[in-house]
């Protein structure tokens, strides 16, 4: 053992030595750079998951907006909708209120008509009556029977009749 | 190019051979000097002992070299921690980042054998990492084991007469080796070209082979070796690691569940036995440990001796690499071991869980 060197004193004062040396980088080195290791991972692992959540709430609000977009659009498209139809029914209203319009008019117009020819139909009978009558007294003149003066008075009057008619 | 590279390799090499011991014996040895006296146990540096008394334990106490080197390595640890810590930041300058990176390879292997354990080994780990791996790197620094003081030739004679008696052999003074130093001041070192400037005892006492006014004899013991090249340093380190180990099974398993691993009662005569041969095993981590570092080291700075008495400067290059790297692999060998070791500590035998 001598031999090889072995020596009790040598031997502690290595331990010691060992031991100071231990305990010296504890404190002053191990300590504040398992510190800042530490420190150092936690912010990388803090700023990845700032950057993950960022990314979500990236996704989150382009998926909003492409919502808000496709909203926007069918709310437009709801409106020119409406507004197609709305603009159809004034058509309709007011192509409805024309037709009807005007078929009043016509009807008025064609109730003038009938009136105005009606009474001219009378006038004309009213004539054709009193040019008969003085037809018939000359024919009566002539001394007609009975029988022929109805046939004649008949006969004026269906003449009258298509003249009216015609 | 590569053919350019090579000649100066080869000439490089024929330089360094011719300037060594072998150029030595042909004439030249321009650039060597004898080779360094070669002892396992630690020389002191105070010739002196540090205090004069009878107890016998606090006369043995000295400032040996591998004392001196290790207090080196760990000031210039605590020096280098103190500049990291003090400019400690998330965001890491070179220095913290390269040291950051040290942690983080002990941290990942930790969490992958300890698991929850990893925080509580790693300071020790780590410790025992850094202090093997700046010894062995500064142990190749120039100067450690070249300058020193020189041991009279009295004393070597006295010390290989008491490693003989040891031996139960008798000394030859003619193979009891001095080196010759140029001056007779206190520090010295060999110069280049100084192959053949040792004589033995038996020319000492003659007074033959130096110069008595300019030249002084003696043993060069240097000022500085290399800490895990003396043996208390590995097994310091091992013991230390070794009841740390202890002290976190027991922790964590209890008295019963740590000490049942070695001592058990309960599980018939096989497990009783197993338990037994698990105290050896530990006893033989210990060994281990101990053996493995200091072999390494010791055996590397001899290879550093002998290829610098050999291929001096230049041939020495490679070997200076080699070394860095067996230093680096024992630091990692060492401290992977011990957390190894540890966390098979904290981890019940049997299934049992605690």
């Amino acid at each position: 053992m001598e031999a090889l060197g072995l020596h009790l004193p040598q031997l502690i004062a290595q331990i010691v030595g060992f031991l100071v040396l231990l305990f010296i980088l504890s404190k002053l080195l191990y300590k504040p750079l398992l510190k800042v290791i530490d420190e150092r991972s936690a912010k990388i692992k803090e700023s990845l998951e700032a950057a993950e959540s960022a990314k979500e709430q990236a996704a989150a609000s382009q998926e909003q907006m492409q919502e808000d977009i496709r909203k926007a659009r069918e709310e437009g498209q709801q409106m020119i909708a409406q507004a197609r139809d709305v603009a159809a029914r004034f058509r309709d209203e007011e192509m409805a209120k024309a037709r009807d319009e005007i078929a009043a008019e016509r009807a008025k117009a064609e109730a003038d008509i009938q009136r105005e020819r009606d009474s001219a139909i009378e006038d004309l009978r009213q004539e054709f009556a009193g040019l008969a009558i003085s037809a018939a007294e000359r024919v009566v003149e002539r001394s007609l029977s009975e029988s022929d003066h109805r046939d004649i008075i008949d006969r004026v009057l269906e003449e009258s009749g298509t003249i009216g008619k015609g | 190019m590569t053919r350019a590279i090579l000649l100066v390799v080869v000439i490089a090499l024929f330089i360094s051979i011719a300037g060594g011991a072998v150029g030595n014996a042909f004439g030249l040895g321009f650039l060597g000097a004898p080779m360094a006296h070669i002892q396992l146990p630690a020389e002191p540096v105070i010739p002196e002992p540090l205090a004069k008394t009878d107890t016998a334990f606090i006369r043995d106490i000295t400032i040996t070299n591998t004392m001196v080197a290790s207090w080196a390595a760990i000031i210039l640890l605590v020096v280098v921690s103190v500049i990291v810590s003090r400019k400690a930041s998330t965001v890491p300058g070179r220095l913290q980042g390269m040291i950051e990176m040290v942690f983080e390879f002990f941290l990942g292997i930790g969490e992958s054998i300890a698991g929850e354990h990893a925080r509580r080994f790693f300071p020790l780990v780590m410790t025992i990492f850094l202090f093997i791996i700046v010894n062995n790197w500064i142990g190749i620094l120039p100067g450690f084991g070249t300058i020193g003081w020189v041991e009279s030739p009295k004393k070597v004679l006295y010390h290989a007469e008491e490693k003989a008696e040891r031996a139960g052999e008798h000394v030859d003074l003619a193979h009891v080796d001095l080196q010759v130093f140029e001056g007779t001041g206190a520090l010295v070192m060999l110069p280049p070209g100084s192959v053949d400037n040792h004589i033995s005892v038996e020319e000492y006492e003659r007074g033959e082979g130096f110069d008595k006014e300019s030249q002084t004899p003696g043993l060069l013991i240097p000022y500085l070796r290399s800490a895990n090249t003396d043996i208390n340093t590995p097994l310091a380190l091992a013991l230390i690691a070794m009841v740390a180990i202890h002290w976190w099974g027991l922790s964590t398993l209890g008295i019963f569940g740590h000490v049942g691993k070695f001592i058990n009662l309960k599980q018939g005569p096989i497990m009783l036995i197993v338990g037994l041969l698990e105290i050896i095993g530990e006893l033989a981590r210990i060994v281990s440990f101990t053996f493995r570092l200091f072999g390494n080291i010791f055996a590397g700075e001899m290879l550093l001796i002998i290829m610098a008495f050999l291929l001096p400067v230049i041939g020495l290059i490679p070997f200076l690499g080699l070394e860095l790297f067996v230093g680096f692999m024992q630091a990692i060998v060492f401290s992977v071991l011990t957390l190894v070791f540890a966390s098979m500590a904290v981890v019940a035998h049997n299934g049992e869980h605690h």
